[in-house]
């Protein structure tokens, strides 16, 4: 047993936090700006490529504890920057995850290794209109034709779209689950405009069609048949939404906290307040009982993965209510200041909503629980 | 990091949930109807080695880490034993036994530890006062050094264990003009001419627990019975902090753990509108924010315990931390629990309503959660 993060850890943590605070200087990772979403994004990537960041928990990195590691670095970044945070991920631990996991050889070397050198921006789609609970089977299509498979479907909501090099589609093909890695000029392709959103500005996401898609046969990959792909996708959504929700607690958290030791009214800080004080008081419980239970979430997706499932729902749904709360609290330790609109805490705020919502939402991760409890699953 | 048990630690917490539902629990809630002391039980906790867990063999102890001590709790907790038992275990065992071992010298711990270890004497300790509850630099109990003696004068209120205890770790002033400096410890024995414990109180909730009052009248103990030096008695009862925020905090993990399968097994049977009440949605809720906070508690408890066996000094914060979640998040769950069981839930024939009044000294006992707060903003 170990509570402690490795100082090896540690100092990869404040490297992030110095490499992308520049970057993320005055929000401006964080804001809706189509004609440079993209750009900021690539220095993104290009910056944590000098670190161990983006091969976290994807390949053994010496001194690092995989995805244990990757929580803790994680949670730096999505505080650093929500909006980068999420890109970063859904380039990083969703497409080039399933090209890690499930790709051969060859698609390896090329689609992850330019990804983690961050020279790629990938995008991975799954969600559908028809998506529900219980996982129904994906509409998405491919039809072999030859040498090349033709795809058909549309997707929704997927992060990235917009800026997106390469973007693997989730789908079917022969029967069984495929991924379909589309180039962003394919014909065929059609990528919905940014959406408007109530967080994450500068995360674009879109929707995407597909209207006979071809593509060449080596740009699919089929996951292991006995692999819930669709379920193993939702997995991995869940833990970038923990460390996108143990970031927004924290800079929501210290934003107030610092906020409540150097704002005075009525000649002291309002921190000696007992409505603020016990106020941070709470929304501390809330973010250091968060980040225990991603961090033990973590430690058992790397050394136990059959075991994770449950757990990572339960800090899915714990993580993302109490960002909502923190932040919630943080406005109003705030003030005036908090409603206006570019400060940190506004911003996490917006975005923890979502960290709800995607994935997992926190409505049908309860239902999973208490039937993994009353036994009528898994 | 490392989140693991060790595979002895595992093997031990079911060894302990086995003999717990057999030996205890099918007790419990017939001591708790009559509000009454299960001195069996507590023998046979004594017998099995529980309540000298983390004590030295030498006294007849284990010698085990404080995680195992506070795997026990949970085990406890988690078998349905309730929380009155679990609360006199806690008392008797980190709050008495454990200063004693601590700071008492070797002929007394010779003299105590082997007697509350094996369970035969049961302890208690005295601090909190009718004036003088969190504040605790503001208590009224006074030792006066006459001769080779201390005379006690004063009340305590609140003590677990007060009606029934062979043995008390009592603090009192030494310096009356002093506030924390001025608090010393003591051991006095029942039966010490006037030194009394009242009647029990009738409580909400952990009512197997005794209460109650201890009163001081010209007390006299002999002068080896101060504990330490005085002016320590502060420390002494801030070190208890850290069973409080830890093994004391178990068993509210455990019986997270008990409700949910009991709520799961009941889910799974009681049909409504022809099927298992388990098949909605909102009882499937319910079941989830139990789990939830068995999950979210578990992992704070264990780190106070893990940071106690590497020896480093109580992390006030995180300690804080820990009671606050236990104090605060418990009710939710609790109130869960009994609704999932409906009418039932809220009948003694089934357990749900007890553990919701158990749960219900969290946010109270060791420290309130108000206090908590006060410690956390102060110090970030």
């Amino acid at each position: 047993m170990n509570y402690d993060f490795s100082e090896k850890e540690f100092t990869l943590f404040v490297d992030i936090n110095e490499k992308m605070g520049g970057l993320a200087a005055n929000g401006q990772l964080d804001r809706k700006d189509p004609a440079h979403n993209k750009e900021n994004i690539k220095q993104a990537l290009k910056q944590l490529a000098q670190t161990p960041y983006l091969k976290l928990g994807l390949q053994p990195v010496d001194g690092y504890q995989g995805q244990l590691s990757w929580m803790g670095a994680a949670e730096t970044l999505a505080a650093v920057s929500p909006s980068a945070y999420l890109a970063v991920e859904a380039s990083t631990r969703l497409f080039g995850r399933a090209v890690n996991e499930w790709g051969d050889s060859n698609q390896k070397s090329k689609w992850l290794t330019p990804l983690l050198e961050g020279n790629l921006i990938g995008a991975l789609a799954i969600s559908e209109e028809t998506l529900n609970i219980e996982n129904d089977p994906l509409t998405a299509q491919g039809e072999r034709q030859g040498e090349s498979v033709a795809i058909n479907g549309a997707k929704q909501y997927v992060i990235n779209a917009p800026i997106a090099d390469w973007i693997a589609v989730a789908g079917t093909c022969d029967d069984a689950y495929a991924l379909f890695l589309i180039e962003k000029e394919a014909s065929g392709l059609t990528v919905e405009p940014a959406m408007e959103t109530l967080g994450y500005d500068g995360t674009p996401i879109s929707g995407i069609r597909l209207e006979d898609c071809r593509i060449p046969n080596e740009q699919v990959i089929f996951p292991p048949a006995d692999i819930d792909m669709a379920e193993a996708i939702r997995m991995w959504e869940n833990q970038i939404l923990l460390g996108a929700g143990l970031g927004l607690s924290k800079a929501a958290y210290e934003t107030a906290r610092d906020h409540a030791k150097s704002h005075r009214s009525g000649g002291k800080p309002i921190i000696a307040y007992q409505e603020v004080g016990f106020k941070l008081a709470d929304m501390l419980t809330l973010f250091q009982t968060s980040q225990l239970l991603a961090y033990r979430t973590a430690w058992t997706a790397e050394t136990s993965p059959k075991e994770a499932g449950e757990l990572l729902l339960c800090a899915k749904v714990f993580c993302a209510e109490s960002a909502e709360q923190v932040c919630s609290e943080a406005l109003k330790i705030l003030g005036g200041n908090g409603y206006i609109t570019g400060n940190s805490v506004e911003r996490a705020y917006r975005c923890a909503k979502y960290v709800q919502i995607a994935g997992t939402s926190t409505e049908i991760g309860r239902v999973k629980i208490g039937d993994a409890a009353l036994g009528y699953r898994n | 990091m490392d989140f693991a048990f060790t595979k002895e630690q595992l093997m031990f917490k079911k060894e302990i949930i086995r003999f717990a539902k057999k030996e205890i629990v099918p007790r419990v809630q017939e001591y708790d109807l009559n509000e009454a002391f299960d001195f069996e039980s507590f023998r046979k906790l004594g017998d099995f080695g529980i309540l000298g867990l983390h004590f030295p063999e030498t006294y007849g102890g284990s010698g085990a880490d404080v995680v195992t001590t506070v795997m026990a709790g949970e085990a406890l907790g988690e078998a349905g034993v309730d929380g009155g038992l679990t609360l006199a275990y806690g008392a008797h065992s980190f709050l008495c036994a454990d200063t004693i071992l601590r700071h008492a010298t070797e002929e007394q711990r010779q003299r105590y530890l082997p007697k509350l270890i094996s369970g035969e004497w049961i302890g208690c300790m005295g601090l909190t006062e009718p004036d003088a509850g969190s504040d605790v630099a503001s208590m009224k109990t006074t030792a006066e050094k006459k001769g080779d003696k201390y005379v006690l004068n004063g009340s305590k209120i609140f003590i677990t264990n007060g009606p029934i205890a062979d043995v008390a770790v009592v603090y009192a002033k030494t310096d009356p003009s002093q506030k924390h400096a001025g608090i010393s410890a003591f051991i006095v024995e029942k039966g010490t001419k006037g030194f009394a414990a009242g009647a029990p109180l009738i409580k909400m909730g952990v009512r197997t627990s005794q209460t109650s009052e201890l009163f001081f009248n010209n007390c006299e103990i002999p002068e080896e019975n101060l504990l330490g030096k005085e002016g320590e008695g502060f420390n002494m009862s801030l070190q208890t902090v850290e069973w409080d925020r830890s093994a004391l905090l178990a068993p509210f993990v455990g019986a997270a753990k008990y409700m949910l399968n009991s709520c799961a097994d009941y889910a799974r049977k009681r049909e409504q509108f022809g099927r298992p009440i388990g098949k909605f949605q909102a009882v499937k809720h319910k079941l989830a924010n139990i789990r939830i906070f068995a999950e979210a508690s578990q992992s704070l408890a264990y780190k106070i315990a893990w940071c106690k066996d590497q020896g480093r000094p109580l992390n006030h914060l995180e300690a804080a931390v820990a009671k606050l979640f236990v104090g605060d998040w418990s009710i939710g769950p609790a109130n869960d629990a009994m609704v999932v069981f409906g009418g039932y839930g809220f009948c003694h024939e089934y357990n749900m309503e007890r553990i919701f009044r158990d749960s219900r000294l969290a946010p109270i006992g060791g420290g309130t959660s108000d206090i908590q707060k006060m410690i956390i903003s102060k110090i970030i």
